[in-house]
């Protein structure tokens, strides 16, 4: 297993060059490469125990891989596979596929290693690789997009690299476990720039204008797993050390509710999915024991979700509340908004029914007031009206944007959702489903007495550069006191 | 001491990107953050000692310690390259906001 592990891990990257060689072969390289890793991670389902790899002696590589990589490892297989289908006919030059390769590579690495600067060196080249696909169309607003998030990511690394120098210097050694028994300072620096990278509570705010304004495959790639790679090491470092726990939890809970906070009031399609994935990693972060299940299903719905946004023919809600739209998008539209909203049937419900049963007993109330801000938020979607046959002109133009290759893309996300199911099926229960079913009614009802009229619009003053890096600086002192508090209770 | 002028350096970097109101700039000011960091990782490794470990005639003397060197060795490369490819960005941008103004290239690029 440690060979193929390596071997796996090593050929994305070697594949991804090789693409960029022989041009032709781009897509069918880039789609292989997305079903090996498939077939890996349902290979790491069938594994008992899970893999610990050391390379090199004490100071070299560690890797630990189990069922929670599994989890993130197969939603990143299915989106990338999703987005390299739904680009298949667009005719993207070879390299983007390269691009796309080598970030499904690095985002593969951070989900199986389990050290400092290993974490640091997939987490980085996450920055570039996304940075170079966010800037593909080459025009001034996504280079100044794409700048604005590698300056942030790699202001936050830069934190990160003092944190992980104190672990080092507490332990002499880089790994996770090293976070217990370090100074309170090292776990503050660390988790500021993890939050940062994953999107998380107030400094998560630079994802709304880059998730936004990508082009759809891109924003589907970056919501449906890139942020998932500064996750996966809180929920790792969660569930390995007890006393971090609660403080992963807490910001679950906060960001949960910013998230939901913002995307209620959101009048526009894709800030509102951007807004809603924020709120989402948090639901992943309150209960890190079933944070897998719940990113799978997550990566899926809002990959899928994006990509259909992309198809609309607006962003703004008004003007699609005025325009009916073709059934089958609007039924894909509705399966995936109802997943997420945790509708039974779809693995959406399943995720929410095991979220909710690994709470602690003070995070119901802000969870379940974040389950029904989803419900309004996603009502937006599946109230919008639709029409059986089109307008001749609008069948045309629409004929024309939608490819047979974004229905296979559907296909596979919306199948996976569906598929999915069978990981949490003792999930069905009378008591499980009247629960969600009451939360989506609630939901439905406050968005047509309430939120569908509001004109309120949230400022976004928050958002500029210049307070994004800001924040930081503030969040520093909230992690360092919320470590600091919780150490001296313990002694 | 010595750490105190490193975080000192880190410090002068991170307020240099918030309030330097030229792309350049605070590129630059990233810059001088990252070198505080690489100094505060030569710091670490020379707590134990100053010589280099490489293989000599010389028997217990207090060698520095090579995996943070190591590491951050790594760490500069990425930093280069993510340097590189932002000031290749800020040239783009130039063409059309020849002063570089964040706040004037952030009005004119958000919705």
């Amino acid at each position: 297993m440690t060979e193929i592990t390596i071997i796996w891990l090593a050929l994305s990257f070697f594949v991804g060059f090789i693409i960029y060689l022989l041009p032709k072969l781009d897509r069918y390289f880039a789609l292989a490469i997305a079903l090996v890793s498939a077939a890996y991670s349902v290979s790491l389902f069938l594994m008992r125990s899970p893999l610990n790899i050391q390379l090199l002696d004490n100071f070299g590589v560690t890797l630990t891989i189990d069922r929670l990589s599994g989890f993130f490892i197969l939603t990143n297989a299915l989106v990338t596979a999703a987005v390299v289908v739904y680009c298949w006919q667009t005719g993207k030059t070879s390299y983007f596929y390269m691009q796309t390769i080598i970030l499904h590579g690095s985002v593969n690495a951070t989900f199986i290693c389990a050290d400092f600067i290993s974490l640091y060196v997939a987490l980085e080249v996450i920055s570039i690789a996304s940075f170079l696909l966010i800037t593909y169309p080459r025009t001034d607003r996504a280079i100044w997009v794409g700048l604005r998030y590698l300056f942030v990511s790699n202001t936050a690394m830069l934190f990160y690299l003092v944190g992980a120098v104190l672990v080092y210097q507490a332990h002499h050694s880089f790994s996770y476990a090293g976070l217990r028994g370090s100074p309170p300072e090292a776990v503050a620096l660390i988790f500021l720039g993890l939050l940062v990278k994953g999107g998380i509570f107030v400094s998560g705010l630079w994802l709304p204008l880059t998730h936004s304004e990508s082009e759809s495959p891109v924003s589907a790639m970056l919501s449906g797993v890139v942020v998932k790679a500064g996750v996966f090491p809180l929920v790792r470092c969660a569930l390995l050390l007890e006393e971090i726990d609660p403080v992963v939890r807490f910001f679950g809970v906060c960001t949960a509710l910013l998230g939901v906070g913002y995307a209620v009031f959101e009048k526009d399609t894709k800030r509102m999915l951007a807004f809603h994935t924020i709120s989402q990693l948090g639901f992943v972060l309150a209960a890190p024991v079933v944070g897998g299940f719940y990113a799978l299903t997550h990566g899926l719905v809002k990959s899928a979700l994006f990509l259909i946004a992309g198809i609309l023919h607006s962003r703004n809600f008004k003007q699609l509340q005025q325009q009916p739209i073709s059934n089958k998008l609007w039924i894909a539209l509705v399966i995936a908004s109802f997943s997420i909203s945790g509708f039974p049937l779809l693995s959406g419900f399943g995720a929410k029914v095991l979220t909710s049963k690994n709470l602690l007993p003070w995070q119901v109330i802000g969870m379940n007031l974040a389950a029904l801000g989803t419900a309004v938020s996603f009502a937006k979607f599946i109230f919008l009206p639709h029409h059986k046959e089109m307008e001749k002109r609008d069948n045309r133009e629409i004929g024309k944007k939608i490819q047979p290759g974004f229905w296979w893309a559907m296909v596979i996300l919306l199948g996976g959702l569906v598929g999915a199911n069978v990981f949490y099926y003792q999930a069905y229960t009378l008591q499980n489903t009247l629960k969600p079913l009451a939360t989506i009614v609630l939901g439905w009802l406050a968005y047509l007495l309430i939120f569908k009229k509001s004109v309120i619009k949230l400022p976004r003053a928050i958002e500029q550069f210049d307070h994004l890096i800001g924040v930081m600086s503030l969040m520093l002192i909230l992690l360092f006191w919320i470590v600091w508090t919780r150490a001296t209770i313990s002694i | 001491m010595l750490e105190a002028f490193v975080f000192a350096t880190i410090l002068c970097g991170f307020f240099g990107i918030i309030f330097k109101k030229n792309l350049v700039m605070k590129i630059i000011s990233m810059d001088i953050m990252s070198t505080g960091i690489i100094a505060y990782y030569v710091l670490v490794a020379s707590r134990d000692g100053l010589f280099t470990p490489i293989v000599s005639n010389k028997d217990n003397v207090a060698y520095a310690d090579p995996v943070p060197q190591a590491v951050i060795l790594t760490a500069i490369v990425i930093g280069f390259s993510i340097q590189a490819l932002m000031l290749v960005g800020v040239m783009k941008l130039a063409n059309n906001n020849p002063t570089l103004e964040t706040s004037a290239i952030e009005e004119n690029n958000t919705p």
